[in-house]
């Protein structure tokens, strides 16, 4: 069968019904102005992959490169960086809980605005859009592949926690960012502006499973709906800026309902464990550090 | 270069379906995409070959279609392949960490021959 055109079946034709697929015709090859240096940190050795000479394809300047761990090149003043550096990311698949993919959007009628102004005013002043308590430090260089930003969040019952977030994708109507191990959940959050039917339409569309059991106790003990929140402020503040106001309409589908018990593990890395620690502990370091400055003299 | 919107077509073989991509896989390949699924997993396929010989666009919504995908097979315990992406891609696909649990190879008589060479092996089952 052939499918295109919103999914809707139709038979092959004749000539295809029993082809052979074509092969190596992958890589629509580079734009103008768009080349960008892709460091890979294989694993392996470098396969030619569909046979064709490796052209860049006109998204590789919009896609971050492979890192093996975060690095935090900047720290902003009143930033706690803890729980990113040399973190990997992990992707939903690397998470624990159920996995849910769970759509905000807005419709942003009566202006004329488009995706691409939508998307830049969101990078711009993304921090701003956040709810009190959250805080955002993202990279000088604003939101680009491969940047990583720092963020300092404020869980149900005051539980602080020190993360931070990778870009991973951003053109000019989206950008993506994917969570570090610890964060409390795995995988990846895509911001975006669409065109449609005479609409415009902006949405963060999040596919997510908690990273560990404690956050997915968390979660469904109200961290869910805390989640909810959070996005549809972000989404209602985002319209306010274009002087919107208009409800957030929000739909999730579980994705996966399984447990990834395997991944339980991931525990070691939780985040607000160890920024809890890290807080509880900071009059202990204080007073270590007294000591060593008064060896020191 | 206008965009290509995505095509979808599976030709079922006895042990695995193929599925053949044609296009862009972005947020509006949604429809196109779970649709050939669908049908890839309704003779009862052990294993789902994605072709991507012929995608010359994905964009990071078009990843996260794929970790749907994933997700399905896992649930019902089928193995999902990809082959023929390009370097760039297979980047990608590292990146985001999808060759954890998907074999990546470099085009589809590899992909189907009784000795199958992988260019990444997933960790994970």
């Amino acid at each position: 069968m052939l499918y295109q055109d919103g999914g809707q079946p139709r038979p092959y034709p004749a000539t295809i019904r029993n082809r052979t697929p074509v092969q190596g015709t992958g890589g629509a090859g580079p734009r103008p102005g768009i080349q960008k240096e892709i460091k890979t940190a294989m694993s392996t050795s470098p396969v030619p992959t569909n046979g064709q000479p490796d052209e860049q394809p006109r998204d590789a300047a919009f896609w971050s490169s492979y890192t093996t761990g975060l690095k935090v090149s900047n720290v902003p003043s009143g930033a706690l960086n803890l729980n990113v550096e040399g973190k990997l990311v992990n992707g939903p698949l690397q998470g624990f809980g159920r996995m849910w993919q769970k759509t905000y959007s807005i419709t942003l009628n009566g202006t004329s605005l488009t995706a691409k102004e939508v998307i830049k005013t969101w990078k711009e002043r993304f921090p701003e859009f956040w709810p009190k308590g959250n805080r955002f430090f993202g990279p000088l260089t604003g939101i680009a592949p491969g940047e990583v930003a720092l963020l300092n969040l404020t869980l149900t019952g005051g539980i602080k926690l020190s993360t931070g977030v990778l870009v991973l994708y951003a053109d000019e109507e989206s950008f993506t960012l994917m969570t570090p191990q610890g964060h409390i959940f795995a995988g990846w959050i895509t911001f975006s502006a669409l065109e449609e039917n005479g609409s415009l339409v902006a949405q963060a569309q999040v596919l997510m499973r908690a990273s560990d059991p404690i956050y997915e106790l968390g979660f469904r003990l109200g961290m869910y709906k805390e989640e909810d929140k959070f996005w549809q402020h972000t989404l209602k503040s985002l319209a306010s800026s274009f002087g919107i106001d208009v409800p957030v309409e929000m739909q999730a589908i579980c994705v996966d309902p399984r447990m990834q018990w395997s991944h339980a593990k991931n525990v070691w890395h939780n985040a607000a464990m160890r920024t809890t620690i890290y807080t509880i502990s900071t009059p202990l370091r204080w007073i270590r550090g007294r000591g060593r400055k008064r060896n020191q003299q | 270069m206008p965009a290509r919107n995505l095509e979808a077509q599976v030709r079922h073989q006895p042990r695995v379906a193929i599925v053949d991509l044609h296009g862009e896989i972005n947020a509006f390949a949604e429809d196109v995409l779970n649709a050939a699924y669908a049908d890839a997993e309704s003779r009862r396929a052990e294993e789902i070959l994605l072709n991507f010989s012929d995608v010359d666009y994905i964009n990071s919504t078009g990843i996260a279609l794929i970790v749907s995908l994933l997700a399905r097979a896992r649930k019902s315990k089928r193995r999902l392949l990809a082959c023929g992406l390009s370097q760039h891609y297979v980047e990608i696909f590292q990146i985001t960490r999808l060759v954890d649990f998907m074999s990546v190879f470099p085009d589809e008589s590899s992909a189907l021959s009784e000795n199958p060479k992988s260019i990444i092996t997933p960790r994970e089952k």
